[in-house]
């Protein structure tokens, strides 16, 4: 099946105009396979770690959307040990790679325990928020900043 | 060719073949056909067949229409007993092979059936499952293939005896999902057609994948078409996701055994169950019947530039697009691929019915409408429901999710069930939803 050519342009611009924070780049045997990497955003429990990611891009692709897992080990409300991330993604096509990935580090700065995935995590950031913090620091030193 | 039930057993290649079935002269008959060796020792068949059908029916008539069926043969140019399907058996035990022509391909399947020794009378039909056989029996083959650069010893060999005999864990797995239903009632007697004196495979911890597979197959695969392609159902695809996984060219490997693969089943699972939440397809009629328009220099952006935020494509002015409701405009191709899957604007999620327009089924969030039973008769309303695409991994523990007033202005996204009768903009949650919100769907 030939890459759409929504897809190469998504790929071109991410390449030519890459969002800060965010690292973005298709496997050379596959194209529709991204190796992302994401920085903790600033002043977040997850700031100097670099987080792995990978994203897929199915084969009706923008009518279904990208196929998203974090690779490294997060604490994180949202963020299931899986990596799986709390994203509705039935999200339209006029959503993009970018779009999705801005999304990402966004709910990286700011978990939000109410609407989680992870749901032992999210207890915890809510009945002792410090002390999940805390482990959240943690575990970005440990997985992230390898 | 006599089938006397004596075979022979290769202790050098492991091979097995009957004694009689020799193609290459009888004067050295006990010598290995694969591998040339000495090495050999008659064998006896299973004790269990019934002594005095051997004469009474030498050779059991292949029973799969297709076992004949040669798809790699080509009229003429293949000797015939070099290539090709060879089948030999007794009652109760039979042994067939293919090998390939060039010799690098072989596949064999061996089976025992004391209490049926004619298949023909147990199965009134018996062409599915000996269908299902023949796949067993290919995949089976594959990756004894697989494993016999192990123990081969040159090109045109023939088969190991089974696969089991270098200790594969391979063949047994592969074996099950398609023949499970088959092999059990042969097994019954737990008899198994293996050479006594070869090494022995550890079959526990595979006997139970196996059967874990086998529930699987039960589960889904009666559902479906077992042979379909097209099917996306988790009986066949983990018999493939266990194929790759042996031959170590995928991820998959161990399968069910970590927890972590036993997530990702249930999330699989649970994608597939849960489509109903997304919005629901628009029907042709109110697809077509949506505003056309040549674009405008209003309809341009600042920059003068536009571009279909679905294909990406630029443009330009005076070419038509159509116009939602929400006066959100796209290519009609476009817009119809989406529209078929979710009757909302990519853009801005309104419902293209809002409007009350077309459909009476859909209301707003300030005036909700009872969906009934059924909301609509046109068979289209959920023809992409089905799509192999649609499972989207990542929402997958949506039903431990509370919707959060963040990312959900109205009060009825606390249960995903109202959320199709809400035809408002708002009418999905989540977090892309709130980037959606703040970021617009910028399109350039």
């Amino acid at each position: 099946m030939a890459l759409p050519k929504r897809i190469i342009k998504e790929t071109e611009r991410l390449m030519a105009e890459p969002v800060p924070g965010i690292n973005a780049v298709p496997h050379e045997d596959n194209l529709r396979y991204f190796d992302v990497s994401i920085h903790g955003p600033a002043q977040s429990p997850y700031e100097g770690g670099i987080f792995r990611l990978e994203l897929f891009l199915p084969d009706d692709y923008p009518m279904t959307p990208p196929k998203i897992r974090f690779l490294t080990k997060i604490y994180h409300p949202n963020i299931d040990r899986l990596g799986r991330i709390c994203l509705d993604t039935t999200g339209p096509p006029a959503l993009q790679i970018r779009t999705i990935l801005l999304s990402i580090q966004a709910l990286l700065g700011a978990p939000n325990p109410d609407d989680p995935l992870a749901n032992d995590v999210a207890q915890r950031w809510k009945d002792d928020e410090p002390a999940a913090i805390q482990t959240a620091k943690e575990w970005t030193r440990t997985h992230a900043m390898t | 060719m006599a089938d006397n039930g004596d075979r022979v057993f290769c202790h050098a290649c492991g091979g097995v073949w009957l004694l009689d079935t020799r193609e290459d002269g009888s004067d050295n008959s006990q010598k290995c056909p694969h591998c040339e060796s000495d090495f050999t020792e008659i064998i006896e068949i299973p004790p269990e067949s019934p002594e005095p059908e051997r004469e009474a029916e030498p050779q059991s008539p292949p029973v799969n229409p297709w076992a004949d069926h040669n798809p790699w043969a080509q009229e003429g140019s293949i000797p015939p007993r070099t290539s090709g399907w060879m089948e030999s058996g007794s009652p109760g035990y039979s042994h067939r092979s293919y090998q390939s022509p060039d010799g690098r391909f072989t596949f064999s399947s061996t089976t025992i059936g004391s209490s049926y020794p004619s298949r023909h009378d147990a199965q009134p039909n018996p062409v599915l499952p000996l269908m299902m056989q023949s796949l067993g029996t290919l995949f089976q083959g594959l990756s004894g293939t697989y494993d016999n650069h192990q123990t081969q010893r040159g090109p045109g060999m023939g088969m190991p005896p089974h696969a089991h005999a270098a200790g594969m864990r391979g063949s047994d797995v592969m074996h099950d999902p398609f023949q499970a239903q088959e092999e059990r009632a042969r097994r019954h007697d737990g008899h198994y057609p293996h050479d006594p004196n070869g090494p022995q495979q550890i079959t526990a911890p595979l006997q139970s994948l196996a059967d874990l597979l086998d529930a699987l197959q039960a589960n889904g695969g009666t559902q479906r078409n077992t042979a379909g392609r097209g099917a996306q159902g988790m009986a066949l695809q983990n018999p493939f996701a266990l194929l790759s996984a042996l031959m170590n060219m995928g991820h998959n490997g161990d399968a069910v055994y970590s927890q972590e693969e036993l997530d990702r089943v249930i999330s699989q699972l649970i994608d597939h169950t849960q489509q109903d939440t997304a919005p629901p397809p628009a029907s042709d009629s109110d697809i077509d019947s949506l505003p056309k328009k040549k674009m405008t220099r209003e309809m341009m952006g600042s920059d003068g530039k536009a571009e279909c935020s679905i294909c990406m494509d630029s443009v330009e002015l005076g070419t038509e697009v159509t116009v939602l409701p929400c006066t959100h405009w796209f290519h009609f191709d476009c817009i119809k691929a989406w529209l078929s899957q979710h009757n909302t604007c990519p853009h801005c999620r309104r419902s293209i019915n809002a409007t009350g327009v077309t459909s009476p089924g859909e209301g707003t969030s300030e005036n909700p409408v009872v969906i009934p039973d059924s909301p609509d008769s046109s068979p289209q309303r959920r023809r992409r429901r089905s799509s192999p695409f649609t499972s989207q991994s990542i929402r997958s523990a949506r039903s431990s999710r509370s919707r959060s007033s963040r990312t959900s202005p109205t009060p009825e996204m606390g249960e995903p069930g109202t959320r199709r009768g809400s035809g408002g903009e708002s009418s999905r949650g989540g977090i892309t939803g709130w980037v959606w919100s703040r970021f617009g769907g910028s399109s350039s």
